[in-house]
């Protein structure tokens, strides 16, 4: 097999399979940065699957002032989840525990999208009778009392279907230090596209799974064919000298975000070279019989 | 295509009912028939060909040039398009209009957007009485939209408003606000009395404290409002440059009625 070769570090022939998922973005403001920052990384909090967390979600970017409809420093946050339904739930409850109560937070609809997701349309029962409604621009806020003022909360936000979920990357090497430096990375070049999150810790998940189990009710289990401590007992994908694995996984906007996002990182990954102890960037699919939308890292890389 | 002009001859004899002249009722026609249009409001007949000289052929964007405080209903009822006035304006300047944009270089009379319900009107002068007010046989005064008034604004103006935005650069006469059901006033300057009188819900945002408040107005204090912040930062994207901060005295009115209304006077 001709594998292709980033900086002497070997990207697999193989590619990453990844599903149709409903997103939606929404701005949230605060009087300074780090507010808005810890409204929104409240927000995101526990949302790394949706296997058992609801939703994905994550920080997409840091608004500066004038990028706001209120003139105060902002956050860009993304919110995944794989039906119409569950994303409205999941939205409401979010922004409803953990923006609401954040002192001097403002909430706005971020995304046009096809169909509306209500935000301030229901948290607006919060204010009890004493919520006030302003139109500003054709568009609708809801200003809920709150012990701290108010809350300014834009009545609904865009729903996208064309969202993807499970873009992928897995980095294989021979330290798991140099591994974790390389995601790491990944994670930081990733973090300047647009229209994507990673939305597991720091945005690198070090238990990568697989569908079923050899226990009855667990739906996911441990990727053995990915654990360097099984290589001699199962049907391993890894070489010997591989001592640790990790994987990015994406969700976007669109499949042309993500496809931007996995550019990005498997450059960054492979920046310093095979000689930084990084041997493969390959990534994981099932076979292709699952997910409509498949990323294939040789067209990916180019 | 150029704008269609209408010139105002010389001082009409008697008020000009002008509210035929809107782009979805000349567009299909000639400016023969354009000028034989009737817009006397007495039984001595009057066309558009009696009173204005008449130019160019966009229906789209019309013209009044010359007009004066005898030119009412001008854009009454606007579905779209735009029309320029250079001269002042009678009564009922886009009362009822639904889209589109009305600009006057002058001033308006009476009822000048009376429960209009979307576009905007632009006056640079002084509107008369009941601005944004509300029309006889209707239920609501202004129902959506914009009205800027460039000069001072008479009594009662944006009374029984329902929705949108009315801004009054300078003073604005007695009962300001009256009746409100909702909706928001932007005033600048000086308010006369009674302002806010039966307030319901909707917002009063003065830059001036008024001298003579109504006791049926509650004090909430000084606090912050994002919602200024808001609406400044959409003014200036329309093209207004008016500074509201985002701190404001809150009053909370009238509790004769509802009392779910506000004045914010900007700390």
């Amino acid at each position: 097999m001709a594998d292709l070769k980033l900086k002497g570090v070997t990207i697999v022939e193989t590619f990453a399979e990844a599903f149709p998922m409903v997103g939606t973005r929404i701005i949230i403001t605060a009087p300074s940065q780090e507010w808005a920052m810890i409204a929104a990384r409240t927000m995101t909090g526990f949302a790394t699957s949706v296997i058992a967390c609801g939703a994905e979600a994550g920080i997409e970017r840091i608004l500066s002032p004038d990028e706001t409809l209120d003139g105060r420093p902002g956050v860009a946050v993304l919110l995944f989840t794989m039906d119409a339904d569950k994303l409205q739930r999941q939205l409401r409850n979010r922004v409803g525990q953990c923006v609401l109560t954040s002192p001097g937070s403002a909430c706005f609809a971020g995304l046009e999208g096809e169909k509306k997701l209500k935000l301030g349309a229901s948290l607006r029962f919060f204010g009890d009778g004493w919520q006030m409604s302003k139109l500003v621009g054709g568009r609708r806020f809801w200003r809920i009392p709150v012990m701290d003022g108010e809350l300014l909360c834009e009545a609904t936000t865009g729903l996208t279907k064309k969202a993807v979920g499970g873009g992928n990357l897995l980095v294989l090497g021979k330290t798991h230090a140099a591994v974790l430096a390389a995601s790491q990375r990944a994670v930081k070049a990733i973090d300047e596209v647009e229209g994507v999150i990673t939305p597991f810790p720091g945005g690198i998940v070090r238990s990568g799974s697989k569908v079923g189990s050899k226990y009855k009710g667990q739906i996911a289990s441990t990727n053995d064919a990915y654990c360097p401590t099984l290589k001699a007992a199962v049907k391993t994908a890894l070489p010997l000298d591989v001592e640790a694995v990790m994987e990015i996984v994406i969700d976007g906007l669109t499949k042309e975000s993500i496809a931007k996002a996995m550019h990005a990182g498997i450059h960054a990954i492979a920046e310093g070279g095979a000689d930084q102890g990084i041997t493969h960037i390959t990534a994981g699919n099932y076979g292709g019989n699952l997910g409509p939308h498949h990323f294939h890292l040789k067209e990916i890389v180019a | 295509m150029s704008a269609l002009s209408f010139e105002l001859k010389g001082k009409p004899d008697q008020r000009l009912d002008l509210s035929p002249l809107v782009p979805e009722r000349l567009k299909d026609l000639k400016a023969k028939d354009i000028e034989a249009l009737t817009i006397g409001s007495t039984r001595v007949p009057l066309t558009v060909g009696d009173a204005f000289k008449l130019k160019g052929n966009d229906p789209s964007e019309i013209r009044f040039v010359g007009t004066d405080g005898r030119c009412d209903k001008i854009g009454a009822g606007l579905k779209d398009g735009t029309i320029l006035v250079e001269g002042d304006v009678g009564a009922y300047l886009g009362a009822g209009m639904k889209r589109g944009k009305i600009e006057v270089k002058g001033n308006a009379g009476v009822l000048a957007g009376a429960s209009m319900a979307g576009g905007s009107i632009a006056v640079s002068g002084d509107a008369d009485e009941r601005a944004g007010g509300i029309l006889v046989g209707e239920t609501m005064g202004m129902k959506g939209g914009l009205l800027a008034i460039g000069g001072n604004a008479g009594p009662m103006v944006g009374e029984r408003m329902r929705r949108g935005l009315v801004i009054v650069e300078g003073d604005a006469g007695d009962y300001a606000g009256g009746r409100m059901i909702a909706g928001t006033i932007l005033l600048k300057r000086k308010v006369g009395r009674g302002a806010g009188y039966g307030l319901r819900r909707g917002s009063m945002i003065l830059v001036e404290e008024p001298k003579d408040l109504l006791p049926t107005f509650g004090d909430c204090g000084v606090m912050e409002f994002d919602y200024l912040r808001l609406l400044e930062h959409w003014l200036h994207e329309a093209g207004k440059n008016i500074k509201l901060g985002g701190r404001a005295r809150r009053l909370m009115g009238d509790m004769s009625v509802l009392g779910k209304g506000e004045m914010l006077i900007l700390a």
